[in-house]
């Protein structure tokens, strides 16, 4: 496998601070385990709100999964997951997460390890989600908590502008009966086995610090759509979105989106850019290139151009906004139909049409992975808008699957379509 | 005359065509006008999964038959629209699709047995909105879930209810309920009983010719007349000897993969997945999963089937309806009942579940060889296969990411074949 790596080079002091914190805070979450605490692994497109309210350390599984491959072990936790008989082709990013759960040295792993969970939530999405974390639900003192993953027949195309307020007409109330039934039964059995309680008021402030959390994001996104030169790029913005998403709910995760909006601001403000000479602004779509950040930046000194988007920002600033005077419907509202905003169109490819219009972009950079659905028309509708799309074809946690080529036919198509 | 057997076989070998229009009442042309024209032909409805309600179709009176795919016809065209991570066969009924091959449609109903199925139902939604050229029909999801809890079956219900309603608004007429149950009740007792005959020892059925039994594209009671003078017959058929093997994984739309084991000298007494085996149900009403039994139970109480949308007749859709009849009350809780705890499916299923199936069925069908057949784009059987072999006391053989249409059975001609 010879594939160069690059390591990123990120110069935002709450990127930097983001990464600070997640450090203290895994400290901080492997001493509350060990002192007995109860712990829960999550997927990504869980109610996390339910667990910051009960107080509840939990971690997020593709957060794991993202860190882990950084630290460039992802493929020893997959051949982990093949010792044990199961296919290493599969869901990498599920599976990764799996894989440290059968490792013999745990503490071997990054960060001293992930402490083994109690209990596990996923959703039943895709076809092998929910055996993954089943699996793991089979493992001594593991509890495996499933939620649905419900489909709509007609849905309408503008979700961004219905969801913060009319999320009951954006998503239904089938999908939304079920999965606020799903979360109020969550509730329940997390008290009956952690002992811990529900409280309503918690319950309200979480949800509205999450509000203005992402509300922060929504104001940050609308900076950097506007400025020219763009004041950074997606390498800055990813850490400082996601970091502080995996912490959604907190004062620290509100203040850090509000610092990371000024810190854009005063970028912009004194004319900071992320590639002075910035000649194209690019787009990437898809899950970050986790085990090659480094790469988003190579386009910079050789063409000008720059990644100014990326789904992260984005769709903190669209995604997670949901007001309501029902706060478990609301917060079904966020998740019954998350991952439709970004791979179910006509969902996900009108927004991102919409997010390449808002931001002058000059080309798409498009990960295909096997498993988000929906590719083929969002390349069509980015096209048929006016915008040039390459597509790449790879893994986001799963090195091997990257085609050395890629750099280079990137740079020819920049030079052939996107500055022509 | 020829033989049940033979006109079975040659029923199935136009599978994928809809079936001919019969003068029988249920499956027939339907006997008044649609929308008020005389003359009017019948519905013609394709559809796609194995947790399709089909008795809410044969209740509605139209044609109806299942879509399948064809491993020998380019699918190109299904691989740009669902791109290449999804499992082939939907790839390939998309592109059959397009080109037209199942002649006339009217509607696709799909239901979320896999995720190929979803995803062949956004690319079909999408594609009518955004390449209206294509001129496929009108297409409908039956969104039926799996988890085992209560907050599914409601959502289930209402599903099925909306269902009955689109149907009811698609045909103008009330849908008999009970009459199109009792009829696949009784089709599914002939089945069992057929599946008993494969079971036998040595085999009455190979495993090529039960496909052909089970799916012969037939109008019910034309395929309930067949099935009566198949079991009849019983008596004439072959014997067939060779290695009995039960075929665990991915569907089998196609007689391809069974010809080529068979061919080998071997002969295929079980399955599990949902063109064989596992469509072998109890019947409705019975509560959940029965194997192949004749079951007692029938059809729950009340029902629907009197008055209906539109007719303004008594009853009707409302008193079954969601809200009015609650949960489990009728002919459509029943049917929700039945397909929430269908299966259990490779893709709908735990991987402990599958094993506990697995067990079960091959000591029944007295199989000596478990071959685990996973499709390359299909991963959910693969997540299995741990499981299931350390629930068997056979040999047990995983066949990972084959072609569409082919197995490579390398691994089955060794002599001790057990890989790993
Ligand atoms: S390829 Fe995969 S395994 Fe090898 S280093 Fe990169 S990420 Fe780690
Ligand atoms: S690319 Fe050139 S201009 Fe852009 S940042 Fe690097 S050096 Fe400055």
């Amino acid at each position: 496998m010879p594939h160069v790596r690059s390591r990123s080079v990120t110069s935002l002091a709450t990127a930097a601070e983001a990464g600070r914190h997640q450090r203290e805070w895994f400290a901080d979450l492997r001493r509350r385990v060990a002192g007995g605490e109860p712990f829960a692994l999550l997927n990504a497109d869980v109610p996390h709100e339910i667990f910051r309210t009960m107080d509840i350390p939990y971690a997020v599984s593709q957060w794991w999964a993202s860190l882990v491959t950084a630290k460039q072990r992802s493929v020893h936790y997959l051949e982990l997951v093949r010792q044990r008989g199961y296919p290493d082709y599969s869901e990498q990013y599920n599976s990764v997460t799996l894989g440290s759960a059968f490792d013999p040295e745990p503490e071997a792993g990054p960060w001293g390890g992930l402490p083994k969970p109690n209990i596990v939530v996923g959703d039943a999405s895709g076809d092998v989600t929910r055996k993954i974390f089943d699996i793991w639900g089979h493992e001594p003192g593991v509890t495996f908590y499933p939620l649905e993953s419900a489909a709509e027949n007609d849905i309408p195309v503008n979700w961004w502008e219905l969801m913060p307020h009319r999320w009951e007409e954006a998503v239904g109330p089938a999908r939304l009966d079920l999965l606020t039934a799903e979360l109020e039964n969550l509730v329940r059995f997390l008290e009956t086995t952690t002992g811990r309680r529900f409280d309503e008021s918690r319950f309200r402030e979480v949800m509205a610090l999450v509000n203005e959390q992402e509300e922060w994001n929504r104001k940050t996104r609308a900076l950097i759509a506007h400025a020219r030169p763009s004041p950074l790029s997606v390498v800055d913005s990813i850490p400082s979105v996601m970091l502080p998403q995996w912490h959604r709910g907190t004062e620290w995760a509100r203040d850090i989106a509000k610092r990371f909006y000024e810190e854009v601001r005063d970028r912009v403000d004194a004319g900071q850019a992320a590639c002075p000479g910035e000649r194209a602004r690019l787009m990437w779509i898809g899950r970050g290139l986790w085990y090659d950040m480094g790469f988003y930046q190579r386009f910079q000194e050789k063409y000008g151009a720059v990644f100014v988007w990326s789904m992260y920002l984005a769709i903190a600033a669209d995604g997670y906004i949901r007001y309501g005077d029902d706060p478990m419907r609301a917060l079904a509202a966020r998740f019954a139909a998350f991952s439709d905003q970004l791979y179910t169109p006509p969902w996900s490819s009108e927004w991102y049409v919409k997010e390449a219009r808002l931001h002058g972009i000059d080309g798409v950079v498009h990960l295909v992975s096997d498993d988000p659905r929906g590719s083929y028309f969002t390349a069509r509708a980015l096209e048929a808008a006016g915008f040039p799309v390459i597509e790449i074809h790879a893994d986001n946690v799963d090195g091997r699957t990257f085609d050395d080529d890629v750099v280079e036919r990137l740079g020819q198509w920049l030079e052939n379509v996107v500055m022509a | 005359m020829l033989t049940a057997l033979a006109a079975l076989e040659e029923a199935y070998a136009r599978r994928g065509v809809p079936p001919a229009a019969s003068k029988d009442r249920i499956d027939g042309p339907i006997d008044g006008p649609i929308d008020g024209r005389s003359g009017a032909r019948a519905l013609v409805v394709g559809y796609v999964g194995a947790d399709m309600p089909v008795e809410l179709l044969t209740a509605a009176g139209v044609r109806v038959f299942r879509l399948t795919g064809d491993p020998e016809s380019d699918f190109a065209l299904g691989d740009r629209y669902l791109g290449r991570g999804v499992d082939p066969v939907a790839r390939s009924v998309l592109a059959r699709l397009l080109a037209g091959s199942f002649g006339d449609l009217d509607r696709i109903v799909i239901s979320h047995d896999c995720e190929a199925s979803l995803r062949l139902f956004y690319a079909l939604r999408e594609l009518g909105r955004v390449e209206p050229g294509t001129a496929l029909p009108e297409v409908y999801l039956v969104d039926i879930l799996h988890l085992p809890h209560r907050t599914t079956a409601r959502y289930n219900r209402r599903r099925i209810g909306e269902f009955a309603a689109r149907l009811e608004a698609w045909t103008g007429r009330p849908l008999d309920v009970a009459g199109a149950v009792a009829a696949h009740d009784e089709r599914r007792r002939l089945l069992a009983a057929a599946a008993e005959l494969r079971r036998a020892v040595p085999a009455r059925l190979t495993g090529r010719q039960f496909l052909a039994v089970a799916n012969a594209p037939l109008p019910v009671h034309e395929h309930i007349v067949l099935l009566e003078r198949l079991l009849a017959e019983a008596g004439r058929l072959d014997e067939h000897a060779g290695r009995r093997v039960f075929l665990s994984g991915s569907d089998h739309d196609t007689p391809h993969v069974y010809e080529a084991i068979e061919r080998e000298g071997h002969v295929i007494v079980g399955e599990d997945h949902s063109f064989g085996d596992l469509s072998v149900t109890g019947p409705v009403g019975a509560g959940g999963l029965g194997t192949g039994g004749i079951g007692t139970g029938g059809l729950g109480t009340g029902g629907l089937g009197t008055g209906g949308i539109g007719t303004g007749g008594t009853g009707g859709l409302g008193t079954g309806g969601i809200g009015a009849g609650g949960l489990g009350t009728g002919a459509l809780g029943a049917l929700a009942e039945h397909y929430h705890y269908s299966g259990p499916t490779a893709h709908r299923a735990t991987a402990g579940e599958r094993a506990a199936y697995a067990a079960a069925a091959v000591r029944r069908c007295r199989a000596e060889l478990f071959v685990a057949y996973c499709r390359a784009g299909d991963e959910a059987p693969a997540w299995d296969f741990p499981a299931q072999r350390a629930a068997l006391d056979i040999p047990a053989v995983l066949l990972e990411r084959q072609e569409y249409g082919r197995a490579d059975l390398t691994a089955l001609r060794k002599e001790h074949p057990c890989p790993m």
